[in-house]
């Protein structure tokens, strides 16, 4: 087993990845950028190294700057956590080329399925169902042309990445220009590659995924589904797993597909197989593999009982996956709500601001996932995740009134969260019924506002007005950008007024 | 004593009447008891009408953080006086939608411009958000250039005829 790691990533999956580090008896080496300085995984970490300005490209993505802070730090190897630089094969390489080893799949398993469009010819030969589509244009017109033929609506993505990012849902060949321009600056800034692919669009599908996980002794087993079709913007907001559609015997279909998709890259290490799935038809169409640890992970993690990022290091350490197929089940049923920093009465635009709290419960089936705190900033150069819930209980409704107890009881203030958006969506029929497609959102909640101020809210913005300031509310110093902004809580002794 | 605070566009007057141990809290012509308080924290524990009810309550300058009851609500601390002078925030300005960087500005002070042309790009948290005209017109005036950081609501770019 490794004696030192460094975990090349920030927010709520470095501090996820430095647990297990700690579990395992491993130390861990942080790294952050200017914006970072004071965050938690920097003091989570038994080490820290600054890798560069706030911008991703001259930090976070920049692979030169992490590999000599491993190397100076003496880590035997990095973990690349989500997003960043853990799907590209030139960091995977570079990584072994430095000696180090890199916690993932071989970089030649991440080039194979990073580049979607030859990933899609791969699982056609390896018999894994396809979505009708074309790659390899270059020119406006080409692409005019095989969306025509393929017919609106298309998508268009980037042929380096996931995510989200460079990706667009055109309706109408007329949209089809400016689309094509801003996907491409996406692509480039995130996956520093412009190519872009077009392929049939399915407005009514769900977002099944598989956990395959893989050591280098060539066993190679899948963990199951999760359900992902509560998304906005192309990106997820609630993950259950089991899905409540697939039926036994569409489980073992699609985990087949999911390992033979697997089997045919050489995969080690966890990844993820997506799908999309027709509800009428139960076709299934291979989507894209994920080459590294999912954000969701957690959810497979409560209801298969294995610990994912466990496994990862000691398969990366040449550690043989004890469990066969046939040992693994699921049991219970999980969710997991991602709370962003964004506004969903405004098109889920990111928010910025300091945490003036955060605070989230614990309890019986309940797990936080999170990368801030209390008097965290929220900056706009990263993505937007503050933190992941997610619960466990003995089926799907006891799981989502778990779900919305949870976060009845949070409390996000100093920047607009998602928080009363998620339940909204957790308490609609169509959510309750499991009927849920991957624009049911956007359907759905695109009107979505606040309600009206409730009288107990003013009542106590009044009431915290009138009481001495230290004792009833948490406060920021006026008009101030003071990087630590408060410290009433230190005072907090339970100041009490009136009888009683 | 009289508060005035705004949310979700309306503007809410309120009395708060302390009499003794207790308060009386006034909102249009309804009317509501309060009797007990525990605070601390930036938590309020109160008995409103003999029921239990917990707040939770932030502040930044004049803006209020507010959650009960599972709902969370931004308010505004209002000295009560009518909003006057330029307007903001019109069909002529166009403001920053979130917080971010000016990734390109595709017009300049004088062009003419027809409703839904993209007039900015901008770049938060890695997503690129159109700023669109909202109106033929002429671009008055540009605030910002390619590069600059913007809060959200910081004033882009005018419009006018």
């Amino acid at each position: 087993m490794f004696s030192k790691v460094l975990i090349a990533n920030r927010g709520e999956i470095a501090l996820r990845v430095m647990r297990a580090c700690r579990e395992l008896g491993i130390q861990t080496v942080a790294v952050y950028s200017e914006a970072d300085a004071n965050a938690l995984h920097v003091r989570q970490a038994d080490q820290a190294v600054w890798i560069g300005p706030s911008a991703p490209r001259e930090s976070y993505l920049n692979s030169e700057k992490i590999i000599s802070a491993a190397k100076a730090s003496g880590a035997e190897a990095v973990h690349p956590g989500y997003g960043f630089l853990s799907e590209n094969a030139d960091f995977a390489e570079a990584v072994e080329s430095a000696g180090l080893t890199f916690i993932g799949p071989p970089p030649a398993a991440i080039r194979a399925m990073g580049d979607k469009a030859e990933s899609k010819v791969r699982m056609q030969a390896a018999g894994v169902p396809t979505v009708p589509g074309m790659q390899g244009l270059e020119a406006v017109a080409e692409f005019e042309r095989a969306a025509a033929q393929i017919g609106f609506p298309v998508l268009i993505k980037a042929a380096a990445g996931g995510g989200g990012k460079g990706m667009r849902i055109v309706w109408d060949e007329h949209d089809l220009p400016e689309d094509l321009d801003a996907a491409r600056r996406e692509a480039l800034n995130a996956f520093g590659d412009e190519r872009l692919l077009v392929e049939k669009y399915l407005p009514k599908a769900h977002h099944i995924e598989f956990q395959v996980f893989g050591d280098q002794h060539g066993h190679l087993v899948h963990l199951f589904e999760r359900e992902c079709s509560v998304q906005r913007r192309h990106q997820k907001i609630i993950e259950e797993t089991p899905s409540p559609i697939i039926t036994p015997v569409l489980r073992e279909r699609m985990g087949a597909a999911a390992l033979a998709a697997a089997g045919a890259v050489g995969y080690t290490n966890a990844g993820t197989v997506e799908f999309i799935l027709d509800p009428d038809s139960l076709d299934f169409y291979f989507l894209e593999m994920n080459t590294r640890l999912q954000v969701e992970h957690p959810i497979t993690e409560l209801v298969v009982g294995l610990d994912l990022v466990h496994w990862q290091l000691r398969v990366a350490a040449g550690q043989a996956f004890p469990y066969q197929q046939g040992q693994l089940s699921q049991r219970g049923h999980a969710i997991e709500c991602r709370l962003y920093a964004e506004d969903p009465a405004a098109g889920f635009l990111p928010s910025t601001g300091d945490l003036l709290q955060f605070s989230l419960p614990r309890g019986p089936g309940i797990r936080l996932d999170s990368g801030v705190t209390s008097g965290s900033q929220v900056g706009h150069f990263y993505d937007p995740l503050l933190a992941k819930l997610i619960v466990q209980a003995e089926d799907r409704p006891a799981a989502i009134q778990r779900m919305q107890t949870a976060l009845h009881e949070g409390v996000i203030h100093g920047l607009t969260s998602n928080l009363d958006f998620l339940q909204d969506v957790l308490s609609h029929p169509d959510f309750l019924a499991g009927n849920v497609t991957t624009s049911w959102v956007e359907r759905t909640f695109e009107n979505w506002s606040q309600p009206e101020v409730a009288p107990e809210a003013l009542l106590a913005a009044a009431l915290a007005d009138l009481l001495p300031a230290s004792a009833s509310t948490n406060e920021n110093q006026p008009e101030s950008t003071a990087p630590d902004p408060f410290n009433p809580w230190t005072e907090a002794n339970g100041f009490r007024l009136g009888g009683g | 004593m009289r508060l005035v605070f705004e949310g979700g566009n309306r503007t809410y007057e309120i009395e708060l009447i302390q009499s003794g141990d207790s308060y009386r809290f006034v909102i249009g012509d309804r009317g509501l008891d309060l009797e007990r308080v525990h605070a601390g924290g930036g938590r309020l524990d109160l008995l409103l009408e003999g029921t239990p009810l917990t707040a939770f309550v932030s502040r930044d300058g004049a803006k209020r953080w507010v959650t009960v009851n599972g709902r969370t609500y931004q308010l505004t601390k209002s000295s009560g006086a009518r909003r006057g002078g330029a307007a903001t925030g019109g069909q002529n300005t166009l403001l920053a939608p979130m917080p971010g960087q000016v990734l390109a500005v595709n017009v300049e002070v004088g062009d003419q411009v027809s409703t839904g042309q993209t007039l900015l790009l901008l770049e938060a948290m890695k997503m690129e958000i159109r700023v669109q005209a909202p109106r033929d017109g002429v671009v008055k005036r540009l605030r910002v250039a390619q590069g600059q950081t913007v809060e959200r609501e910081q004033v882009l770019l005018e419009i006018g005829d």
